[in-house]
C-alpha cells in the first residue's frame, strides 16, 4: 500500500504542481490520560526493562509522564522462574535474574493502583541477519537500509526492524511477516525519512523476531504512526497486554548488523 | 417452493391489471422515436394526446413507444427535451405505425420551450421519485477541472448525490457507500469508473447520448446494489451521414467519428481519448520524473443495424487503461472492458424485447520489478451476463415490464507472481464464482389522469457456487470448519423478494406529490479499508459468511413547476434502512489474504435526509440550486460499543449552486459553487511512545469532521465557427477559482523540525487550475 502513495504522490507531481501542503491545527479531544506499559525481554544479555508511563494529548511535547509505585513481575514460565523488578528509576522497571531463552514463554504482571495488567509473549527461535546494503535510488536524496536474511520455512515468523545512525536510534521501526515470504530468502528496503542517513554514517540494523501478539500492536503501531492518512478508520492498536493498558510486551530474539554509507 | 410462493403474490400484486381489462374498442400506436438529423434514437421522449390529458407514454432505452387509446381522432404530440414538438393530426380506426424523427431545437438548449399543457403536465408525472434524467447537453456547459467534461462529476451537482473529494471518482448518494452504486455502460457493469485514480471519470462525454439516475424508486428491470443507479447509454452514431468531432485539452484528447452502414440501416460510432501528459515527461531533468510513466486511454465503440421494421441489433463495447509506473520500478495497470450485444425485436405492436449478452471485465495489476524484488500482483472480476427484457404495452393504463437476467461472476481477489530470487512467494488466492439471477415483474399503471402508480417486484437470487474451500470462523476470526465444494456445486443460495413501488399523484397542471418504496440487494461486495477509493479493490462475492447487503427505502416528493415551465421544483425526504453492512477489524489486511473473510464486521445503518432543487430551464440564464440536509449512521457491534455512529460519507449539508449564461450568440458564461460538511473522520485523543515513535489512540469512530468543502468554478465558452458544415469552440475554464485549500489528505505525524512535537499536515490538491480545451466538429 506504500506503492500505492509513491504513485499518488507522482501523479500529483506530474500533473498538478498547484497541490501543496501545510500545517494546520485542527481541533482534537483530548481522552483522558491513559497507561501505557512497553517492555522486552531477549536473547541479549540483560537486564531487560519494563516503562511504564502516561498518555499526553497530541500537541503536548514527546515527554510522556512515568508512573512509579507499581509492583512488577516477569515469570519464565518454561523454566518456572520468577523474577521481581526493581523500580530504578521513576517509571524504569528492571530485571535482576532472569534470562531470555529462545522458545520459553514469559509472562509480564503488573500490579497499579490495585489494577491488574498481565501479557504473555514467546520467544520465538532466533533469525540471523546475514547483512545489510543500501539503497539509494528508490527516491532522489533518500539512502535506505536495505537487510538480507533468510526467513526459516518451518515457522511462522514476524520481525521488527529498528536503525541507529551513528548510534543515535531512529524514533522509527518497521515491521514484517512471512505471510507471503515463508522460506523465502528476504531481501528488503528499510524505510526512512529523506535525509536521515547520509554518506559515511555508520548505520545499525536490528532485526527482531517477535512473536504473534506483540506482532499485531507493532503492526498496527506502525500504521497508526506512520500511515495514518491511508487508514479508512484508525483505531488504537490492540495491546497485547489484558487488564486495559496500551502498549506491547514482547519477549525477542535480536540480531544485528552495520555497516558505513559509501 | 418460495419462487411459487412469490409468483402468487406478483399475480395478486397485478390483480388491477386483470379487473381493468378493457370493454372499449381500442387500437395500439407504436413506433420510434429518433433524432431527424442523426437518426440517434430518443429514450424518454414523450407521446401524448390534446384529446386525453393525462394519457401519455415514454419511449423506453430504445426510442420504442406503444400506446393504446380508444378509437377516434386526436392530436399527437411528441416531445423531447431539446427538440422542437412534433404536432401530428390522426384518425385512429386500426392499429398504427408511427415513427418520428424530431428535429432538434435550432441551437440552444435555453430556447425550447414546451408550450402544450398537456405535455407538460405528463412531465410532472411519468418521472418517478428519485429519478433524475441528464441529457449530455446538458452538461455541456458546466465547468469542470482541466477542461475534461466528464458526466459522473456533473451529476454530484445534483441532490442527494455527493463527492468523495477531490482527485476521488467516488461519489456517495443519499449516504450509500461509493461500491452501492450500480454503474452501467450500455448495461453493462462498470466496477471502476476511474481514470488517474479518480481525478476523471472513464466516460469519455463525445461517446454518450444520456444517463438516467435513479436515487430512489428503482425500476424493478434494476438491481445489485443498494444506493443507485447510473444508467449510461452510448450514442448510436449517426445514420444520416458521416461526420467527425472531437477536441484538444491539457490532459487529454479525443477523436469520434461516426456514420452510417448498410445504405443508412445501421450506423457505427468509434470515440477514444488518450491523455498525454508522459509525452513530456521524458524531458523532464528530476530523474524520477524522466523514467516515470503515467498516461490513460479509453475507447468506445458501437454499431447497429437495422435488420427489418422489427428486428434490430446492437454491438457495443468500451475498452480503457489506465498505466502508471515509477521509476521503471514500481507500476500500475488498470482498466475495464464491456461488451454489449443486444437484439430488439418487435413480436406485436404491443410486445417489445431487448435480449442482451453482456460481457463486463475489470482487472488491476502491480508489478514491483527493481534490484531486490520482482514480483506482479493482480486481481480481476469478471462476469458474463445474459438479460431478457420484455415491455408489453397491455392497454391505454397499463404497461407491463418483466423480463429475466442471469450474472456468472468470476472473481479473482488476489495473485502475485514472483521470479524465483523474488523475497515472495507465489500466492493464488481461489478464485469465488457465483451466480447472480433475478426474475421481475412491474406495471405501470395510469389509474386515472392524476394518478400514476408503478409497481412491481424483483425475486433476486444468488448462488454461491464451488469449486473452493469455504470456511466458518468463530468471532476471534480462528477457522472452525472448512469445506471443500466441486465445481458446480452450490454452496449456499440467498432468496430475496425486492418489492417496488412508485406513485405519482397530480394536484393540479403544475404540481404532484410523489411516493416511494424500494428494496435493494447487493451480493457483489467491495472491499477497501484504505482512505482513497483504491485501484487495487477487492471485490468479494456473498458466500457462506457474507450475507447480501439489503436496502429498503421510502421517499416522498413534491414536484412544482412555475413561470409556465421555466422553473421548476422538487423537494423530497427519504429514510433509508441497511441492513448486512460490512466494516473491517482493526488491522484487517486486505491484500493477499485467504482469510479475508474472518477479517471483517457486519452491522446495520440507516440514512435520511431531504433534498431540495430548483432549476431554472428557459431564458438567457440557466441552471440550478441543489440542497441536501441528510444523516447517514451506521451501528457494528464491536465499534463504539454497538451504537449508531456517523458513517464517513455522512455529509450534513450539501449544496450546489450552477448557472450558465447565454451572453451573445458566441459567448457563454457558467459558473458553478459546492458546499458541503465535512466527512466524518477519525482523529487522535492523545499519543503515547513506542520504540520511540508517537502513536495515536483514538475515542469515538468517526467522531471528528474534515473541515467544510467549498469551491467554486468558472468557465466560458466561445463559439469561434459556426457553418453548416464546420463547428468549432474553445472552452475555458478555472476550477476552485478562489483558491480554498480543500483538504485531499491529512496525516498526523512527527514534526520533522522539532523531535520533541508531532503536527498535523494537509494536503490539497487542486488550487485554482485553469484550463483550455478547443473542440470541433464536422
Amino acid at each position: 500500500m506504500k506503492i500505492q502513495t509513491s504513485i499518488i504522490v507522482l501523479v500529483l507531481f506530474i500533473l498538478f504542481s498547484s497541490s501543496c501542503q501545510k500545517v494546520i491545527t485542527p481541533q482534537l479531544s483530548n481522552g483522558a490520560p491513559q497507561l501505557v506499559i512497553e517492555g522486552t525481554v531477549s536473547d541479549t544479555t540483560g537486564p531487560y526493562h519494563i516503562n511504564i508511563s502516561k498518555t499526553v494529548g497530541f500537541y503536548a511535547d514527546n515527554i510522556y509522564p512515568n508512573v512509579s509505585g507499581a509492583t512488577v513481575t516477569i515469570t519464565d514460565q518454561t523454566a518456572g522462574v520468577n523474577d521481581l523488578l526493581t523500580e530504578t528509576s521513576t517509571g524504569i522497571y528492571t530485571t535482576h535474574s532472569i534470562v531470555g531463552t529462545p522458545g520459553h514463554t514469559y509472562q509480564l504482571q503488573v500490579l497499579l493502583n490495585g489494577k491488574n495488567y498481565t501479557a504473555v509473549s514467546t520467544m520465538p527461535l532466533p533469525v540471523a541477519l546475514d547483512s545489510i546494503t543500501f539503497d539509494y535510488t528508490s527516491i532522489k536524496n533518500m539512502i535506505q537500509p536495505v537487510v538480507h536474511y533468510q526467513d526459516p520455512a518451518a515457522f511462522v515468523n514476524y520481525y521488527k526492524y529498528n536503525i541507529t545512525v551513528n548510534g543515535v536510534k531512529l524514533n522509527r521501526f518497521q515491521t514484517d511477516e512471512d505471510r507471503l515470504m515463508n522460506g523465502k530468502y528476504i531481501n528488503e528496503d528499510l524505510v526512512t525519512d529523506t535525509g536521515a542517513i547520509k554518506k559515511n554514517n555508520l548505520i545499525l540494523v536490528n532485526l527482531d523476531g517477535i512473536d504473534k501478539g506483540a506482532y499485531n500492536f507493532l503492526q498496527e503501531a506502525e500504521n497508526i504512526a506512520f500511515y495514518n492518512d491511508q487508514l479508512a478508520t484508525p483505531a488504537t492498536p490492540t495491546s497485547n497486554i489484558s487488564g486495559g493498558g496500551l502498549g506491547y510486551f514482547s519477549a525477542q530474539t535480536v540480531s544485528s548488523k552495520s555497516a558505513v554509507v559509501k | 417452493m418460495l419462487q411459487l410462493k412469490h409468483l402468487v403474490i406478483i399475480l395478486l400484486l397485478l390483480s388491477p391489471v386483470l379487473v381493468l381489462a378493457q370493454s372499449k374498442k381500442t387500437f395500439t400506436i407504436s413506433g420510434t422515436i429518433k433524432d431527424k438529423a442523426s437518426g440517434e434514437t430518443l429514450p424518454a421522449a414523450t407521446v401524448s394526446f390534446v384529446e386525453l390529458p393525462g394519457k401519455g407514454i415514454t419511449s423506453n432505452s430504445y426510442g420504442f413507444y406503444a400506446i393504446s387509446i380508444p378509437e377516434g381522432s386526436y392530436t399527437m404530440l411528441t416531445t423531447y427535451t431539446g427538440y422542437t414538438t412534433d404536432t401530428l393530426k390522426i384518425l385512429l380506426t386500426k392499429n398504427m405505425l408511427i415513427n418520428k424523427s424530431l428535429a432538434s431545437a435550432s441551437g440552444q438548449l435555453q430556447e425550447v420551450k414546451i408550450k402544450s399543457s398537456t405535455a407538460r403536465s405528463n412531465n410532472i408525472l411519468t418521472t418517478p421519485a428519485g429519478v433524475q434524467r441528464l441529457n449530455i447537453k446538458d452538461i455541456d456547459n458546466v465547468p469542470v477541472l482541466l477542461g475534461e467534461k466528464d458526466v459522473l462529476k456533473t451529476i454530484q451537482l445534483l441532490p442527494g448525490i455527493v463527492s468523495a473529494g477531490d482527485g476521488n471518482a467516488g461519489f456517495f448518494v443519499r449516504g450509500g457507500s461509493a461500491d452501492q452504486n450500480l454503474i452501467l455502460l450500455d448495461e453493462a457493469t462498470v466496477y471502476n469508473p476511474s481514470h488517474f485514480l479518480g481525478f476523471f471519470s472513464v466516460f469519455n462525454s463525445d461517446a454518450i447520448k444520456d444517463i438516467s439516475i435513479y436515487k430512489g424508486g428503482m425500476p424493478a428491470n434494476y438491481g445489485g446494489r443498494l444506493s443507485s443507479v447510473e444508467d449510461i447509454q452510448m450514442n448510436d452514431g449517426n445514420n444520416q451521414k458521416f461526420g467527425a468531432s472531437g477536441g484538444i485539452g491539457l490532459i487529454a484528447s479525443r477523436l469520434t467519428v461516426d456514420g452510417p452502414l448498410f445504405d443508412n440501416k445501421g450506423s457505427f460510432i468509434i470515440s477514444a481519448r488518450r491523455s498525454y501528459v508522459d509525452l513530456f515527461t521524458g524531458f523532464a531533468s528530476d530523474t524520477t520524473t524522466k523514467h516515470s510513466k503515467i498516461y490513460f486511454y479509453d475507447v468506445n465503440l458501437k454499431g447497429n443495424y437495422q435488420i427489418d421494421s422489427i428486428n434490430r441489433i446492437f454491438l457495443s463495447g468500451y475498452f480503457g487503461k489506465d498505466v502508471m509506473s515509477f521509476r521503471n520500478s514500481y507500476g500500475l495497470n488498470y482498466g475495464n472492458s464491456t461488451g454489449t450485444l443486444r437484439w430488439n425485436h418487435i413480436f406485436s405492436s404491443k410486445l417489445f424485447s431487448n435480449t442482451s449478452l453482456i460481457y463486463s471485465n475489470y482487472t488491476y495489476d502491480v508489478d514491483f520489478d527493481n534490484s531486490l524484488d520482482n514480483i506482479k500482483v493482480s486481481s480481476a472480476i469478471t462476469d458474463y451476463h445474459f438479460k431478457q427484457d420484455f415491455t408489453y404495452y397491455l392497454n391505454s393504463s397499463n404497461k407491463l415490464g418483466f423480463g429475466l437476467e442471469s450474472t456468472y461472476h468470476i472473481t479473482q481477489p488476489g495473485t502475485a507472481i514472483a521470479t524465483a530470487s523474488s523475497s515472495y512467494n507465489d500466492v493464488f488466492l481461489e478464485k469465488k464464482y457465483a451466480l447472480e439471477s433475478a426474475l421481475y415483474l412491474s406495471d405501470e399503471w395510469n389509474v386515472s389522469d392524476k394518478l400514476k402508480i408503478t409497481y412491481g417486484v424483483r425475486l433476486s437470487d444468488l448462488n454461491v457456487l464451488g469449486p473452493g474451500n469455504f470456511y466458518t470462523y468463530d468471532k476471534d476470526g480462528n477457522k472452525t470448519d472448512s469445506t471443500y465444494y466441486k465445481s458446480g456445486k452450490i454452496v449456499k443460495s440467498y432468496i430475496t423478494p425486492e418489492p417496488r413501488f412508485a406513485a405519482s399523484y397530480q394536484l393540479n397542471p403544475n404540481s404532484s406529490v410523489k411516493l416511494s418504496y424500494d428494496r435493494n440487494v447487493q451480493n457483489i461486495h467491495l472491499l477497501n479499508n484504505s482512505a482513497y477509493l483504491s485501484t487495487t479493490n477487492v471485490y468479494l462475492p456473498s458466500s457462506n459468511n457474507i450475507k447480501p447487503e439489503i436496502a429498503d427505502q421510502v421517499a416522498l416528493g413534491y414536484y412544482h413547476t412555475f413561470h409556465n415551465n421555466g422553473f421548476e421544483l422538487s423537494s423530497e425526504i427519504y429514510y433509508k434502512n441497511l441492513q448486512n453492512q460490512i466494516d473491517y477489524k482493526n488491522g484487517a489486511d486486505l491484500v493477499g489474504n485467504p482469510n479475508i473473510e474472518a477479517d471483517l464486521l457486519y452491522g446495520s445503518g440507516r440514512a435520511y435526509g431531504w433534498e431540495t432543487y430548483i432549476k431554472k430551464k428557459s431564458g438567457k440564464f440557466t441552471g440550478w440550486i441543489s440542497y441536501t440536509l441528510s444523516k447517514t449512521e451506521l451501528k457494528i457491534p464491536g465499534i463504539n460499543n454497538g451504537d449508531y455512529y456517523p458513517a464517513t460519507q455522512d455529509q450534513t449539508n450539501h449544496i450546489s449552486l450552477v448557472g450558465m449564461y447565454q451572453a451573445t450568440k458566441k459567448w457563454t458564461f457558467s459558473a458553478d459553487f459546492v458546499y458541503n460538511t465535512g466527512d466524518a473522520v477519525t482523529w487522535p485523543s492523545g499519543k503515547f511512545s513506542v520504540d520511540g515513535a508517537p502513536v495515536y489512540y483514538y475515542g469515538a469512530r468517526n467522531s471528528n469532521r474534515l473541515p467544510a468543502y467549498n469551491r467554486l468554478d468558472i468557465g466560458a465558452t466561445l463559439l469561434a465557427k459556426k457553418t453548416a458544415k464546420y463547428e468549432s469552440s474553445w472552452t475555458f475554464s478555472i476550477y476552485n477559482v478562489y483558491g480554498q485549500s480543500n483538504p485531499y489528505d491529512i496525516i498526523f505525524q512527527a514534526d520533522p523540525n522539532n523531535a520533541n512535537k508531532t503536527q498535523v499536515q494537509q494536503t490539497t490538491l487542486f488550487k485554482m487550475v485553469p484550463s483550455v480545451t478547443y473542440n470541433f466538429k464536422f
